[in-house]
Formats: C-alpha cells, structure tokens, sequence
C-alpha cells in the first residue's frame, strides 16, 4: 500500500499561473486574430496604406478625408438612419411577439420556433438575394400591391424605400432579442399582475409599469447588441442594393469594404473602421452612463 | 479499446499525409459563367489524366471576384494558376515594384511562346517581364434580339440615328416595358468612349492624360442622354428595380423587352444561353453616322498568369500550355474564353468547328473595326466598380441629380484624378 505523501500547498502566484497556462490558447488567439489586426489597423488608419504597395505616414489625414468628402460624409447619415430607425423597430417587434407567445396558447412551441427562424437564415447570401427577388418591379410585394389596387413602388431604385427594405431585413430578423425578452418575460412574478389586478390595473398600465421595468435589464442587454450590430451590418446593402441608388445604402462598412478591396485604400478603408468604432463606443457608453436611470436590477438595493 | 481507437486514428493520420505526399497538387482559378466553368472543368480533368496530379478549382462569377483575388495575391495564397484582368498586371504590384505574378519567359521550356503573336505578348509584358497568356482579344460590340425587333417591325439598327428612331417605335408598338437596348453605368461609359472616338478620331487617354476636354465630353454624355429621353435604354431606376445582377440575369432581357445589349464578344455567349426560347440572338452592326473614324478599343480580354508564390511553376506552367496549345486542352475549352489567342488553339478549333460562329462573328466584327487602344486605367476599380466614377456618374445623370454639364465635369475630374494616381 502506498503511502500518502502531505501534498504541498499551492502557492497564490502558482495558482495564478495555472489560471494563465489555461486561458492561453484563448489568448494566443486574441492577440493573434483580435489584438494585432485591430492595432495594426490603427497604425494604417494614419498612413497611406496601399493593399498592394504599402504605405507611409501621413497624420490625421485620412480622418480629415473621412470628414470632408460628401460620400463618407453621405455614409455616416446613412448609417445613422439606419441604426436608428432598425434597433427600436426591432426591439419593438421582439417584445411584441415575445408577449403574445407568453399567453399560454395552443401550439405556442411551434410558433416560438418558427418566428426563431428567420434569425438563423437572416444573416446568410441567399435570404439577401431572396429579398432582392421579393421588392423588384416584378416581385411578390409588388404583386400584392397590384392585388390589393394600390400602385406599384419601385423599391430597389427609389432611395427612402431601398434604405428601408435593408432595414426590413433586419427587422425580419427579431428572433434572437425575441427569445431573451421571452425569458424575461416569463422572470416577472406572476403576484405582481394579480395585485395589480386586485388594485385595479389595466393590462396596459401592468405593461408598462410591472412588465418593462422588470425586464429593463434583457431591454438594455438587446439594446447594446442591437446597436452594435447594426452599425456593422454589410450583408444586405451589398448584395442587395450595392449600396445604391445614390449611395442611399452606402453604410460605412460598404465604404470600408470597398475602400480597402475596390481602390486597394486599406489607409482610408482603416480610417473608417475605426470612425465607425468610435460610434459604436460611444453610443455603448452612452447606454451604460445612463443605466442607473431606467434599468432595474433587482438585486441592488435601493437606499444606498 | 481506447488503444484501439488511437491506433486506428494515427494509422487514418498516416495515410492521409502519405497521400498527400504523394499527390502532386496544383490549383487552379478563374472567373466566368456556367458554360465557362464546364469547359475549364473538362479541361482540367483531362490534364489531370494526362499528368497524373490533382488540381484543386477555384471558381465564380466576375461579381466580387477582383476583391476576393486581390486579397488572396496579398495574402500570398493566390492559386499557382490564375485567370487574370487585363489590367491586373499594372496594378497587383507589390511596394517594391514587383509583380505578383511570376515572368512567363522563364518558362518559354514549358510553354510554346510562339503561339502568340508579339503584339499579344507585348500587352501583357510590363518592364520587360511577360506575366501573363492572353486567352483572347476583345471589345464591345452590340447584340440584338432580332425576334423582338420583328415583332416591333423595326429592322436592326446600323445608325445612331436609327436606334433613336427603333426607341420609339418600340414604345408606341410593344409598350412602356420593351426597350431596344439596355446599358449598365460600366455599358453607357464604354459606349460613350466609341462614339467620341468615332466622332474625333482620337484615344481616349494618351500617355496617361485625359484626351478630352469637359465640352466634348459634354457631347458624348448628351448622346447617352438622348438615348434614354427616347426610350432606347431603360433609366437606371427601371434596371435597378429589375433587381438582377447583370443584364444576362435579367427577367427582361430573357424575354426579350430588353432588346439588345452592348458587350464583349467574350461574354456573347452566356446572353445567348440566357434567352427564352424561341429567341433569335444575332450580332449587331457598328454604328456608322457617328463620324468619320472607326471608334472603339480592343484589348485583351483576360490571361493566365502564374503566382508568384507557386511551389510547382513548372507544373503550373504545364497547365497554361495544355489549355492553350495542346490539342485535348483546347477542344475542352473551346471558345469559351473568346476566340483562342494561341495559333494552335484558333486552328484547331477552327479545323473541328469548335467555335461558336456567334463569338466569331462579333470578335471579327470588332478586330476588323475598333482601331484605338485602351489605357489600363480605364477599369481602375476606382472607376468602374459599383461606387465608383462611372456609375457615379451616369446614375447621377439619370436620377437627374445632374445636368449634362455637370456630369461631364464629375467624370473629367474622376477620371483626371484616378490617372494621376
């Protein structure tokens, strides 16, 4: 029988070095497929960078370019429109779904995974083609439009209307904050909406005073992720639209794109990049300044 | 087991690497549409059997292409044989002046050189170095659903003056939808440069200068415009509601409301394949009450390099040889890349017939007309791509956002700022 030996206590720096051997093959792979194109891309946003032939410093003015040249300035606006007019449409729908599947009703698993779909699909070539099919001249929303009397829209040509068919498809895509605010929903203690019931509450006034405070922290969390993908979407302008007509689908990640691979820009198409990185941060830290104001943690205690 | 299981799995292991080791590997990269991807398919099958090595394909439409092979040339993992624009071979060069692709004369062992003409080597040699095989040499020329123009009664156009006239014709007999010819912004520009050719008998760029001034630009883009005004070419609003790709991909042309269409003899055949059935496709005339030259450009339609980064260069150039100058490779491409620049590809496929006679009709229509060159900035991405000078342009001028002066200038300034480049 072998003998049982005391084993030597581990050290704090020991165990601190354990923890470090295990998070390496994450780090090696942020600093190699995060950390260094992400800085390496700063240092390109100051210089001239050629895809092809490199480049040389040349200060801030790439950013001046980015700030002065109406098509940028176009794809800024356009950007901003589009993430403002996507994200609270989107949200909206969500919690509206969200709050119908939560009523117990016959087949609801069903139509919880079917409205789920278009988030798997959404992202993908061939829904954005599809779409395309769908809002031409000759398409099935045209078509419809014929049914019911009303005149047909040009939508991929007229600027306010391809700017919101991109939009729609987005929208479409409502089922991931949808399943979220769906747990959310179904966290609220059913006792609050009967003694607000037994207080007299209508169901709109429960909504809005018991239902959205209680899941304001889901509403913050989509919100965040919403807006941070909104302001990266690509996919739909490019394949459906190519950023027209006008350039009234041109968002900045077209313009990134086509900077770098279309005129071998990579210093502009940097430049950006990191604009549009800077937005998205600041919109973020603007969502998590004013948290203390609207969301509710019920963990936190109140008279601190 | 478990020992069982890990044994089996390196012996798997093993095997792969050996069969790796053993296969001679080569790749292989082009653009086109379904009837080209057959033909190079077959040919590298055949080559494949000939050689005994495996070729991994690469292969898509022209959409988006450049993008995804400028970064791959960047990132150093280009196929060893790639299908290449013309213009390519100015503008993938690295920071010290050096090609991406590798000189093809080092290879003159492998491949017979003397199939092509010095003209033809000529365009693809840059500071002495002969990167790349042209496949064919092209130009723009117009087509025309002559099915649709017999419906409309309106015999095919030969004159400026008589598309202007088929235009209305059309309209008032077939309707709003039906249109004797339609543009893209990347169609309107060459055009325009066929007609101010025609008109002044100069090229369009010299010696990397603008040879136009923003006034006969002006004249060129006005001829555009009046197409459009009398209902020869759909607006740009109509073709961007059709909501397709390329006009080859259009529900209109396939019908045929879109009666006619401007392009490379090279591509002639994938408009031909779309059309419904029953449709007539026919090579149209060049114009001739433009003026007293004979307008247009010829260059060369695209080529086969070889990366600079291949480990098997003699393979590689093997490969170039077989589908240009040995007899299975050419009767497996036949015309499918235009009609074959090599000697030996042009007899052969003449001997067996393996030309389409549409393609050899409009390429000797075109080598036969067009007498100006083409400066390699012309298809600057810049310029030609969807957000570039072009498009900027002749969509602006058709949204009316600008007037014909106006557009003139945009594409003067475009175009005078890319060549300064």
């Amino acid at each position: 029988m072998q003998s049982i030996r005391p084993g030597r206590r581990r050290t704090k720096l020991e165990q601190g070095y354990w923890g470090f051997i295990l998070i390496m093959p994450w780090l090696i792979g942020f600093l190699i497929f995060k950390a260094y194109p992400f800085l390496s891309s700063l240092y390109y946003s100051f210089t001239d960078w050629n895809l092809f032939k490199g480049g040389s410093w040349i200060g801030i003015q790439n950013y001046v370019t980015a700030f002065t040249t109406a098509k940028n300035l176009k794809a800024l606006r356009v950007t901003f429109i589009y993430a403002f007019m996507t994200v609270p449409l989107k949200l909206a729908f969500a919690l509206f779904i969200a709050y119908i599947l939560n009523f117990k009703i016959r087949g609801v698993g069903l139509f919880r995974t079917a409205y789920y779909i278009p988030s798997i699909l959404g992202g993908s070539m061939a829904i954005a083609v599809l779409w395309r099919a769908m809002f031409k001249n000759d398409g099935v929303v045209n078509r419809i439009l014929t049914i019911l009397g009303l005149d047909n829209v040009n939508f991929l040509a007229d600027k306010t209307w391809a700017l919101f068919i991109i939009c729609l498809l987005r929208v479409w895509q409502f089922g991931s904050p949808m399943v979220l605010f769906l747990a959310a929903l179904k966290g609220v203690p059913e006792e609050l909406y009967e003694a607000a019931s037994i207080d007299g509450a209508t169901s709109g006034r429960q909504f809005v005073k018991i239902t959205l405070p209680l899941i304001s922290p889901v509403i913050f969390y989509n919100l965040v992720t919403q807006l941070v993908q909104a302001f990266q979407e690509f996919n739909g302008p490019y394949i459906i639209t190519q950023g027209g007509p006008r350039n009234a689908t041109t968002l900045i990640s077209l313009i990134v794109y086509n900077s770098a691979f279309s005129e071998y820009n990579v210093g502009m198409s940097s430049a950006m990049a990191w604009i549009m990185f800077v937005i998205v941060m600041i919109f973020t830290a603007i969502s998590f300044s004013t948290q203390k104001k609207w969301v509710y943690y019920s963990d936190e205690r109140g008279d601190k | 087991m478990k020992k069982l299981i890990a044994v089996v799995l390196c012996l798997v292991l093993a095997l792969s690497c050996t069969a790796v080791a053993v296969a001679e590997e080569l790749s292989i990269s082009w653009w086109g549409g379904d009837s080209r991807h057959e033909a190079t398919q077959n040919a590298v099958a055949a080559f494949e059997a000939a050689e005994g090595v495996t070729v991994k394909t690469h292969y898509a439409a022209w959409s988006g292409w450049e993008e995804t092979m400028s970064g791959s040339f960047v990132a150093g993992n280009a196929e060893d044989v790639d299908m290449v624009n013309w213009n390519w071979l100015f503008s993938f060069v690295d920071e010290n002046g050096e090609s991406y692709f590798m000189d093809l004369n080092e290879m003159a062992d492998t491949i017979d050189l003397s199939q092509w003409s010095q003209a033809m080597l000529d365009a693809c040699t840059v500071n002495g170095k002969l990167l790349a095989l042209p496949n064919a040499l092209t130009g723009r020329i117009f087509y025309w659903n002559k099915t649709t123009f017999d419906q409309a009664g309106v015999e095919l156009p030969t004159t400026y003056a008589a598309l202007l006239e088929a235009g209305k014709t059309f309209q008032e007999k077939l309707g709003d939808d039906y249109y004797p010819l339609a543009l893209g912004a990347y169609d309107k520009m060459i055009l325009m440069v066929y007609m101010l050719e025609s008109k002044y008998g100069k090229a369009w760029v010299v010696d990397g200068a603008l040879n136009y001034t923003v006034e006969e630009i002006a004249e060129g883009i006005q001829l555009i415009q009046d197409l459009e005004d009398n209902h020869v070419i759909p607006t740009a609003q109509t073709l961007a509601g059709d909501g397709a790709d390329s006009l080859d991909k259009n529900d209109k042309w396939i019908t045929g409301k879109y009666a006619g269409v401007w392009e490379w003899d090279t591509s002639a055949s994938k408009c031909q394949n779309a059309l419904a059935e029953g449709q007539e496709f026919v090579v149209g005339e060049e114009l001739t009450d433009l003026g007293e030259f004979k307008g247009g450009f010829t260059k060369v339609a695209h080529a086969f390099a070889i990366s600079r980064n291949t480990q098997n260069a003699e393979l590689a150039a093997k490969l170039i040889n077989f589908m240009n100058n040995e007899d299975e490779g050419i009767r497996a491409r036949k015309s499918e890349y235009g009609i074959p620049a090599s000697a030996k590809g042009l007899a052969l496929c003449k001997e067996e017939g393996l030309i389409n006679p549409t393609v050899a009709e409009a390429n000797g229509k075109i080598l036969a007309w067009c007498s100006f060159p083409l400066d390699p900035k012309f298809e600057d991405g810049a310029l030609k791509n969807t957000d570039g000078v072009y498009q900027e342009v002749f969509e602006g001028l058709s949204y009316k956002d600008y007037s014909v002066e106006e557009a003139a200038q945009v594409l003067y300034d475009g175009v005078t700022a890319v060549l300064a480049k």
